[in-house]
């Protein structure tokens, strides 16, 4: 306690200097803090996004299906029990079919995915409702990152060619019944959504899935012969990609804390040189070499409290608008990123990262007033009294 | 009061490596000083006296000899003793004062006492009678940086003063003063001497100090080449 009082009082007696040691320290802070805080939002918001649009609260797969594995498709699907039917009724699962396709937008060939989705669905937040199942014309929503990839509106037409469940191929022509805005860029690059039945039909699987979405009223549980898939499965690419941002981050974060952790250093080792008088006269009134070697290095180590103070001061605002009003991304049509992007992000701080930035910037301040402070327990007093240099 | 020697020395050697080789600063010096001395040591510079005094405010160590200060062997005492000798009996007066700058004059003088862990109120009413003595309870709120020389030192002197040591060590107290400071300062020491009957011992070549002085010890080439007791001393 008597070295804390000593310290801030050494500390704010030494004016200026201090100041700008704290103001470079808590600029890393505030930084620290908002740059890990806008990547936490990021994901919180982009495993939201993705929950809300393609997985649900988990998916059940057919055995045979693998998402990264294109030649799987053919054989994943299974008929759906009557068990499933009445799930899907009270709209706690929604069933996928999924099927490999060419598109030819304006003559182009791409390939594409089509999804069968059931049009009556809420489980997901796709736009299904707006697949119009019974005027004698297939109809198709598509993604604004695919619309503006295949050069494709509302109302346009696109062929499509695929093979049915027997590998004859087919062809047909879908009108284009929606184009929807998703941040997910999975549900929407080179992505077709049919309305289910319709999809059935066309592949010759009447009544199959590839995959079943289970909405938050579904009860958890076992369905024969589907495999469970949690979120945590499902969203461990975008986990590892967020983890990997973050690895980037905290690169240039531990840059900036070094700068201002160097400007304490140099700080120390020049208050150590300039202060042997001081030092030799604590010593004098009966300090222990301890007692002063604790005083300088809390004293270094006090210039992080008032760091988060100041960063305190200017970062809370700062940053609660920031989190208010998010940050803008602007709207990726080409979602070049294949990862969730919103238009707006909103960084999101929790408790835990606040406390883990004070942690960090504390105790680092602290060793390195340490380092430079060690010296003072092999100073002779009555050379330190002198103020001569050891 | 009791005047029982409270420092003895004896056969006190103190060399320092200077390169390869050795100074002797202090050779063979053997010397007792009783309760309530106002003593000084004199002579040339380099003649051994603030070594002397270091040694004796266990600030550092003999070489050879024994140091005996209030029943403590200064050789054998580890940092943390020492520490609290000086910290409990034994006040320091520099020739610079060594104020700490960003301290007001109150905190310098109740910085001892911090270490002590007394009470607030106790380290309060020890802090305002020791600048008392030093006529110096209008400044409390200043910082050293607006002193002059002359309560500078008086400041050292109360902060020396404040936890009531039984010995004051003073090391040039009067080399950066005026006459009439230098006066006011040892006139100060000297009624502290009497009224609370500490030791007083100080290294200093300045004329104006001996005439304060009840007891002269002489030092030549780190030796002690006279001692004697001066009975026409002022006050």
């Amino acid at each position: 306690m008597l070295s804390l009082k000593l310290a801030f009082k050494n500390l704010l007696g030494a004016g200026l200097r201090t100041w700008l040691n704290v103001l470079a320290l808590s600029f890393a802070f505030v930084l620290i803090i908002f740059y890990n805080g806008m990547i936490d939002g990021w994901n919180r918001q982009a495993q939201r996004d993705t929950a809300a649009w393609e997985t649900g609260v988990g998916q059940f797969w057919h055995p045979a299906y693998d998402k990264y594995d294109p030649f799987t498709i053919e054989d994943s699907h299974a008929p759906i029990s009557e068990d499933i039917l009445k799930e899907i009724e009270n709209k706690t699962l929604a069933p996928v079919l999924v099927s490999q396709a060419t598109a030819y937008p304006q003559g182009r060939a791409m390939s594409v995915t089509l999804r069968g989705i059931d049009p009556e669905q809420e489980v997901l937040e796709l736009p299904s409702s707006k697949l119009p199942q019974s005027d004698g014309i297939d109809y198709a929503i598509i993604g604004k990152s695919m619309a503006h990839s295949a050069n494709l509106e509302v109302g346009d037409k696109l062929l499509l060619r695929w093979r049915d469940k027997n590998g004859t191929f087919d062809a047909r022509e879908v009108e284009i019944a929606d184009v929807f805005k998703c941040d997910v860029p999975s549900v929407d690059n080179g992505q077709v959504y049919i309305a289910l039945s319709n999809l059935q039909e066309m592949l010759a699987m009447e009544n199959e899935a590839t995959l079943l979405v289970a909405g938050e009223t579904f009860e958890m549980r076992e369905l024969e012969g589907w495999d469970f898939k949690d979120n945590e499965f499902l969203l461990a690419d975008l986990q590892a990609i967020i983890d990997s941002k973050k690895m980037g981050g905290s690169v240039l974060q531990g840059l900036l804390l070094i700068i201002a952790l160097i400007a304490i250093f140099d700080t120390q080792v020049l208050s150590i040189f300039r202060r042997q008088k001081e030092i030799g006269t604590y010593i004098a009134l009966g300090m222990t070499r301890a007692q002063v070697v604790g005083i300088f290095t809390v004293e270094g180590g006090a210039h992080s409290i008032l760091a988060i103070l100041l960063g305190a001061a200017y970062g809370i605002p700062l940053l609660l608008l920031l989190n208010k009003n998010g940050i803008g991304m602007g709207y990726a049509e080409d979602m070049a990123f294949d990862i969730p992007v919103a238009e707006a992000i909103f960084p999101y701080y929790s408790f835990r990262l606040i406390l883990m930035t004070i942690m960090i910037v504390v105790v680092t301040a602290t060793i390195v007033s340490y380092l430079p402070a060690r010296k003072i327990s092999k100073m002779k007093p009555t050379e330190a009294l002198k103020g001569k240099l050891q | 009061m009791e005047n029982s020697s409270i420092i003895r020395i004896e056969k006190l050697v103190k060399r320092f490596p200077v390169g390869r080789s050795e100074f002797t600063a202090l050779n063979n010096v053997n010397l007792t000083i009783d309760r309530g001395e106002f003593l000084g040591l004199v002579g040339p510079s380099g003649s051994g006296k603030t070594t002397l005094l270091n040694i004796i405010g266990s600030l550092d160590t003999p070489s050879e000899g024994v140091v005996t200060v209030l029943d403590n062997s200064i050789a054998s005492l580890s940092h943390k003793q020492s520490s609290k000798l000086r910290n409990r009996h034994i006040g320091f007066i520099f020739q610079t004062y060594n104020l700490l700058p960003v301290y007001t004059v109150y905190e310098n003088v109740e910085f001892a006492l911090l270490l002590q862990k007394l009470s607030s109120n106790a380290r309060k009413k020890a802090v305002t009678d020791a600048l008392e003595w030093v006529g110096l309870t209008d400044k409390i709120k200043s910082k050293p940086a607006m002193l002059s020389g002359g309560e500078c030192q008086r400041v050292a002197i109360a902060r020396s003063m404040v936890k009531r040591p039984e010995i004051v060590l003073a090391d040039e107290p009067t080399a950066n003063l005026d006459s009439k400071n230098s006066h006011h300062i040892l006139q100060t020491m000297k009624s502290l001497n009497k009224e609370l009957n500490t030791t007083f011992i100080f290294a200093t070549h300045d004329e104006k100090v001996m005439q304060y002085l009840n007891r002269k010890v002489s030092l030549e080439d780190g030796q002690i080449v006279k001692d004697e007791l001066m009975k026409n001393s002022k006050n």
